[in-house]
Parts: C-alpha cells; sequence; structure tokens
C-alpha cells in the first residue's frame, strides 16, 4: 500500500473504525460451512437490482413520458442515440432475468426450509420483494407506448373490476380515467421511478438487515443444525465453526454475478429479439386489440388461468389467495421438519404447482 | 381524567385528523375526474363502412364499435370487452364480435354467446339521418 493509500485508510480508521468495520463484516463474519452455490442467489439479485438502476436512469435522459412521444424516444434510444440499443436491452433482458433469479432464490430457501421459525420475516420481507419486482415489471411494461404494452395494461388494469363496489373506483385509479391513455403513462411513469425504488429499497434494507441479525440458516442437505430449541427467546444463529464471509461466500457471490452478467450478454448478443416480439415494436393503437395479446412469461400462468376460469371474480380471487398463501406460507407450514426429501406431501404439492405453472406458461403463450 | 391521558388523547385526535385532512385531499388529486356527465354526439358518413365491414370510433372517449351488417343495416355497441377491457373486433364470416384477449365472443346484439365476458356488450344510441350516422 502506497503512502497515499495508507494515509487515507488512516484517515478513516480513526474517525468511522475501517479496520473493525471490515472485519466485523467480512473476515470475522462467519457463514455455516456447508453453504453452496444456492445461497449466493440473493446477492445475485442485488447486481441484478443494482444493473436496473444504472440502466434505469440512462435511459431517463432520453426518455419521454408522454404519449405522442414515448414511443419515438424509445425508438431514438434503440437507434440514434450512442449505445441506447445496449443500456435498453440491458434494461429489458436485464428485467426478464432478475425476476427469474428472484424467483429461483425464493424456490430455493423454499426447497431448503429456510423460512421456518424464526425466519419468518425475513420469508415475508423477500416475498413482497418479489412482489414489487413484479410491479416494476408491470409499471414499465406500458412505458415504450407499443401496442403489447397498451393492452396488456389495459387488461391488467381491468383486474380489479371484477370486485364489486370499489373494483370500478380502484381501475379508473390505475388508470387516471376509463381507458389507458397518456394519463395512465406520466401515473405509471411516476409509480415506476419514483413510488416503488424507495418501496423497494426500505424493504431490502429490512430483509437484510433481518438476515445479518438473525444469521444464515444452514442448508438441511448436509447436516440438521438448525434451532430445535423452544422459541421463548432471541438467539442469533452463529456459526463459530464456519468459513469466513470473505473471502469464502462473496467469492462465490461474485462468480455468481458474473455468471448473471454473462446470461445477459449471451441473450443480448445471440438473441436480441428474444424479449421483443412483433407487437412490441408497433407503437399503441388505441383503436384495435392485436390477434396475439399476451403479458410477458412470469405473468403467463395467472393470464391462463384467467382465460380458463369462467368467472373472472373467482379467477382473480383465487390468485389473490395464492398469493397470500405464498406470502404467509411460512405461518401455515409449521411442521418442524426443514428437509423436504422427508416431507413427501410437501413435496408432492411442489412438483405438482411447478408443472401446473409450466404447463400454463406454455398453454398461454401458445 | 388525568393530565397524561388528556394529553394522549388529543394527540390521537389531532394526529387522525391530520392525517385525514391529508388523505383525503390525495385521494381526490389521484381519482381521476367523472367523465359520466359527457354526453358529446360521434357523426360518422354511411359510406365509410360498407356492408360486412365495422369501425371503431370513440364516442365520449369510449370506443364504439359500428357495424353494418347485411340485410339489418346498422348497430353500435361498446367495443370494449365487459372481461378484461380488450376491443372486441367484428367476424364477418360468422357474424359475430371476438376478442382478441380471452376469446369471448358476442352476437350483434351484444349478448354473450361463449368464453369469460360476464356481461353483454352494452348498446351505444345509433341514428341514420340521410347520409350520416349519429352516435352517442
Amino acid at each position: 500500500m502506497n503512502g497515499t493509500a495508507k494515509r487515507i485508510r488512516n484517515w478513516l480508521e480513526v474517525r468511522v473504525g475501517l479496520d473493525e468495520l471490515i472485519r466485523s463484516n467480512l473476515t470475522d463474519y462467519r457463514v455455516p460451512s456447508n453453504i453452496n452455490l444456492f445461497h449466493t442467489l440473493g446477492a445475485v439479485a442485488v447486481v441484478g437490482y443494482l444493473i436496473q438502476v444504472i440502466t434505469g436512469i440512462c435511459l431517463l435522459i432520453y426518455y419521454i413520458p408522454h404519449a405522442d412521444h414515448a414511443f419515438r424516444s424509445v425508438q431514438e434510444i434503440m437507434t440514434r442515440v450512442p449505445y441506447g440499443w445496449l443500456f435498453r436491452q440491458m434494461h429489458v433482458v436485464g428485467s426478464n432475468l432478475l425476476i427469474a433469479a428472484v424467483f429461483v432464490h425464493m424456490v430455493t430457501i423454499f426447497l431448503m426450509g429456510n423460512y421456518k421459525r424464526p425466519r419468518e420475516l425475513t420469508w415475508i420481507s423477500g416475498g413482497l420483494l418479489m412482489v414489487i419486482t413484479l410491479c416494476f415489471g408491470f409499471s414499465g411494461y406500458l412505458l415504450p407506448w407499443t401496442q403489447l404494452s397498451y393492452w396488456a395494461t389495459t387488461v391488467a388494469t381491468s383486474i380489479p373490476t371484477a370486485f364489486p363496489v370499489v373494483g370500478d373506483f380502484v381501475s379508473r385509479l390505475l388508470r387516471g380515467g376509463s381507458s389507458v391513455t397518456g394519463i395512465t403513462l406520466t401515473r405509471f411513469f411516476a409509480v415506476h421511478v419514483s413510488l416503488l425504488p424507495p418501496l423497494f429499497v426500505f424493504l431490502m434494507v429490512v430483509h437484510i438487515a433481518l438476515i445479518r441479525r438473525i444469521g444464515l440458516s444452514a442448508t438441511p442437505f448436509g447436516r440438521s443444525d438448525e434451532e430445535k430449541r423452544p422459541l421463548t427467546e432471541f438467539r442469533k444463529k452463529l456459526h463459530p465453526d464456519g468459513y469466513p464471509y470473505y473471502p469464502y461466500l462473496l467469492q462465490k457471490q461474485a462468480l455468481m454475478g458474473i455468471l448473471y452478467f454473462v446470461v445477459m450478454f449471451l441473450v443480448i448478443s445471440f438473441a436480441p429479439t428474444f424479449f421483443f416480439p412483433e407487437e412490441a415494436t408497433v407503437p399503441a393503437d388505441a383503436f384495435k386489440t392485436p390477434e396475439s395479446i399476451r403479458p410477458e412469461w412470469y405473468f403467463l400462468a395467472p393470464y391462463q388461468m384467467l382465460k380458463i376460469i369462467p368467472n373472472k371474480f373467482l379467477g382473480i380471487s383465487l390468485q389473490i389467495i395464492l398469493l397470500a398463501v405464498f406470502i404467509f406460507w411460512p405461518f401455515l407450514d409449521t411442521h418442524k421438519e426443514k428437509n423436504i426429501f422427508k416431507r413427501p406431501v410437501l413435496r408432492g404439492v411442489f412438483i405438482a404447482i411447478m408443472i401446473a405453472m409450466v404447463i400454463l406458461m406454455w398453454w398461454g403463450r401458445r | 381524567m388525568r393530565r397524561r391521558t388528556f394529553l394522549q388523547s388529543l394527540l390521537a385526535v389531532f394526529g387522525a385528523v391530520s392525517v385525514a385532512s391529508f388523505a383525503y385531499p390525495l385521494l381526490r388529486f389521484l381519482a381521476p375526474p367523472s367523465d359520466a356527465n359527457r354526453d358529446r354526439k360521434f357523426t360518422l358518413a354511411k359510406k365509410d363502412i360498407p356492408i360486412g365491414t365495422s369501425r371503431v370510433v370513440l364516442v365520449n372517449d369510449k370506443p364504439v364499435i359500428v357495424i353494418n351488417e347485411q340485410g339489418k343495416g346498422y348497430i353500435a355497441l361498446s367495443s370494449v370487452c365487459t372481461h378484461l377491457g380488450c376491443l372486441v373486433g367484428y367476424e364477418a364470416a360468422k357474424n359475430i364480435l371476438v376478442c382478441p384477449c380471452h376469446g369471448g365472443t358476442y352476437d350483434l346484439e351484444g349478448n354473450v354467446l361463449s368464453g369469460p365476458p360476464p356481461r353483454p356488450l352494452s348498446k351505444v344510441p345509433l341514428k341514420v339521418e340521410s347520409e350520416q350516422l349519429v352516435i352517442g
């Protein structure tokens, strides 16, 4: 370390206690020795969010949130702004990869039983973060003002009308009128760039603080050392025989973060139109619903459910109940066994739900 | 009543009033103005809709499909599918209206024939005045 760096380090040391900060958060912070790559998915999601923030700010510089200019401004970003295509592709591909990463993160947490006490709040905050991530996807979808985004938003903002009394009001509140117009666009823009980000940051801080406060859980596959004591007092889960967070887990997380970038750039380089179907390149036309209108892949399963359940109220109520069950699952599953391989019923239900989701997505895409 | 209890109650009342006095304007601010009182007519030339074709027009900011049905003349219906708000299209070969989003179908009276729509399409008043159609 040269003289200047040493002086800066000393300057920080005497003011904020840099050495102690590094020790307590990196080298002395112990993680379970049987931790695996699946424990890095939360960090991958954080990398994904950072990419969305940076590319989103870049797009904000050229994007015009007005019904007369939005489509054109996005086309100009793609064709005229130097490297505009790169930042937009990163934002679009990134949003899809991010949702996939968050989904896989939650599935692995579920399979490892790490939502169980005392980590119920960590699961709920993670579930809410996933809902906000989907809201980001939904609100951002309208912004390019294409046929696809216009009609997907029309369908989605009609969903509240299934509910008596308040349904129409909520739908009008979302749209800013009786149909999707430029007012809806500015509302969605405001939600996308100024309402969701602080909510998201708050929940992320809560989520990470809970992980640090309660302590990481070891997986049930290597050894079953999870809490068996009666939950009468708070006790932080420590891993004195574990490995230091740095370099052991941090390097794994960095590796997975790089892998995330690799996948993103593979899609951008070799399948640049993968997330841009034909209707996503046509400007919004309020007078014509396209023949093949379908939402993004992550909304295909609920979309297909709405199609096959004949009663709208029933279809939407069922989806809200399923979402509530998903978020409050730790309170519904009170079984002490964490290892899903020792729980045939839960394993069967999980596999059935996954198969049903894949079938609904495939069916919805046809 | 103890002084502390009184002050706590007072604080709760003032707090609730403060929140309500902010929440109500916020809700009104976000809610769009009502368009229930709009009553403007839309005029269209008859020649713009040949027999067996349709056209979507905006009447009081709401999409309306005007159909020229062989042998029966002009019909105007709301073109907003009552399921989830997509615009229905006229399928002249089968003489029905089809929603492209979830496959709901209606007859030309607006009645639901199949699919998930919960209600018929609402009829829109239409008058034929010499070479003009007056809708709304």
